[in-house]
């Protein structure tokens, strides 16, 4: 892309989101929506800037059930995505559970993971490593599966030991999909901690967005959501931008 | 052969442990297999939750409202962002941004909006449906080979022609995978909408077993469920193969 319409692209992205800012203000001044629903874009910041605190804490408690839930996703992802794509029985018998499991909407289960783990911490860590779980476990499968089957033959031939296939040609082979099922669990595992939180939460941002929309404080309810949206839109950059380093690394 | 075996064997075995340890730890939280098909039958003949027809209908009915906004502003929004380069490059790549966000932060201030009835549902479902579509036709306009349109129109086809043989063909493939991932995802919103907070619907009449420790219905209820986003699924992608063919 030429740099020029690289500039005009982001100029007009950034008209867009002022030109819509402005339009917002200027609907909720003139009363054309209510702002009982509908707060002013001036409104939303004070609520953010007067209300740091509890909002803060709820973020970093989320954000600490996402991280361990997401360690568990991506370890339990990538050795079992190993394990059962490069064991042929085994992924031709448990590969249509893993789809099925994986396109199940989980919020079925969550009422029962809630009565079986209780409110609080526990269900958020399950629920969101279960969530994050199945995106990393489907792309590993499939790229164990996809390795170069001559690959493995040459290094069989050349007397590679199981552990060298392992560990000098599968490994690098399956780099980037681990990275792309990374990239999606993360949000995944966000996602059902925050379920979690409005469900049966006691603290937590999703705690925190449900009480503020059933108090009808749609200002502060408005800070929390474009909070959360960006601390999530700027996780997910972060990992692209390793993802980039790391592909230009690799070469 | 032997594979089909295996699997059936994993699953029954599966259900035998999860009965016997059922039993044996506590029936009522643990729910064994046992527990649930009368449960099941209960609820089938109307027993346990006589309001299940008029609920499910209510789900089914939100589904195809959510659904039905998602493709029509889907398919707007991806055409009209696909034919003009310059919108295309600039607000792409912001609905991407956009669908980096758990989409469940929307869902308090939707039900601040629209309420605990339906709507707030519908919007949610529409909201999940929505960005699927919006980005596949996007990225199916993309492969459309500008030359093919090129040449079309250089030999006389007019607008609708041109769309309906050379572009529709050549992007179907990519628009029908969205069109089937939106569906899904406008199921699940809908349902994880009634889940967090609803008067009616299945995910209402779930959260009332599960109130109630009513473990034997709870189970039964998610299992109807279940048939409904299954059968939803089977649809859409006998569609899809049809339409696969169609583009063949």
């Amino acid at each position: 892309m030429a740099p020029g319409t690289m500039t005009t692209s982001r100029a007009l992205q950034l008209a867009t989101v002022l030109a819509g800012l402005a339009l917002w203000e200027l609907a909720a001044r003139s009363a054309w929506v209510d702002p009982l629903f509908v707060p002013a874009p001036s409104a939303v910041a004070r609520a953010l800037a007067g209300n740091t605190g509890p909002v803060l804490a709820g973020l970093g408690d989320t954000l600490a059930k996402t991280a361990a839930a997401y360690v568990l996703s991506v370890v339990l992802g990538v050795s079992a995505g190993i394990a059962v794509g490069s064991l042929r029985l085994l992924r031709d018998v448990l590969s249509p559970y893993v789809i099925a499991l994986y396109g199940m909407p989980k919020i079925l289960v969550l009422p029962w993971i809630v009565l079986l783990l209780g409110y609080g911490t526990a269900p958020a860590v399950f629920y969101g490593a279960l969530h994050g779980l199945f995106p990393i476990l489907v792309l590993v499968m499939g790229a164990v599966r996809d390795v170069d089957r001559n690959l493995v033959t040459v290094a069989r031939s050349l007397g590679a030991t199981p552990w060298q296939l392992y560990w000098k040609v599968l490994l690098p082979a399956i780099v980037p999909s681990v990275l792309a099922g990374m990239r999606l669990g993360i949000v995944f595992c966000l996602l059902g901690v925050l379920v979690v939180e409005m469900f049966a939460g006691v603290r937590g941002m999703g705690y925190v967005m449900g009480s503020l929309a059933n108090g009808f404080q749609a200002p502060e309810l408005f800070a929390a959501t474009a909070l959360v949206s960006a601390t999530s839109i700027a996780i997910v950059l972060g990992l692209d931008h390793v993802n980039d380093r790391l592909s230009r690394w690799r070469g | 052969m032997k594979v089909a075996l295996l699997r059936l064997g994993l699953l029954a075995a599966l259900l035998a442990v999860w009965e016997l340890a059922g039993r044996a730890a506590n029936p009522l939280l643990a729910v064994p297999p046992s527990a649930v098909v009368p449960a099941l039958r209960d609820l089938l003949l109307l027993r346990s939750y006589p309001r299940l027809p008029a609920s499910l209908w209510l789900t089914v009915r939100e589904i195809g409202v959510a659904y039905a906004l998602a493709v029509a502003a889907g398919l707007g929004c991806g055409f009209a962002l696909g034919m003009n380069r310059l919108l295309g490059r600039a607000w792409g790549p912001m609905i991407a941004a956009l669908y980096a966000v758990p989409a469940v932060v929307w869902y308090p201030s939707l039900m601040l909006f629209f309420g605990l009835d339906a709507a707030s549902k519908i919007a949610f479902g529409f909201l999940l449906g929505f960005f699927p579509i919006t980005l596949a036709v996007l990225a199916g306009v993309r492969q459309v080979n500008p030359h093919l349109v090129l040449v079309a129109r250089a030999y006389g086809a007019g607008v609708v022609v041109v769309f309906f043989r050379v572009m529709l063909p050549s992007m179907l493939f990519t628009l029908v995978g969205g069109l089937r991932t939106g569906l899904a995802l406008s199921v699940i919103g809908v349902v994880v909408g009634e889940i967090l907070g609803s008067k009616d619907g299945m995910g209402a009449l779930i959260n009332h077993a599960y109130g109630l420790l009513r473990t034997g219905d709870y189970v039964a209820l998610v299992l109807v469920t279940l048939l409904l986003v299954v059968g939803s699924d089977v649809l859409a992608s006998g569609l899809e193969r049809r339409a696969r063919r169609w583009s063949e």
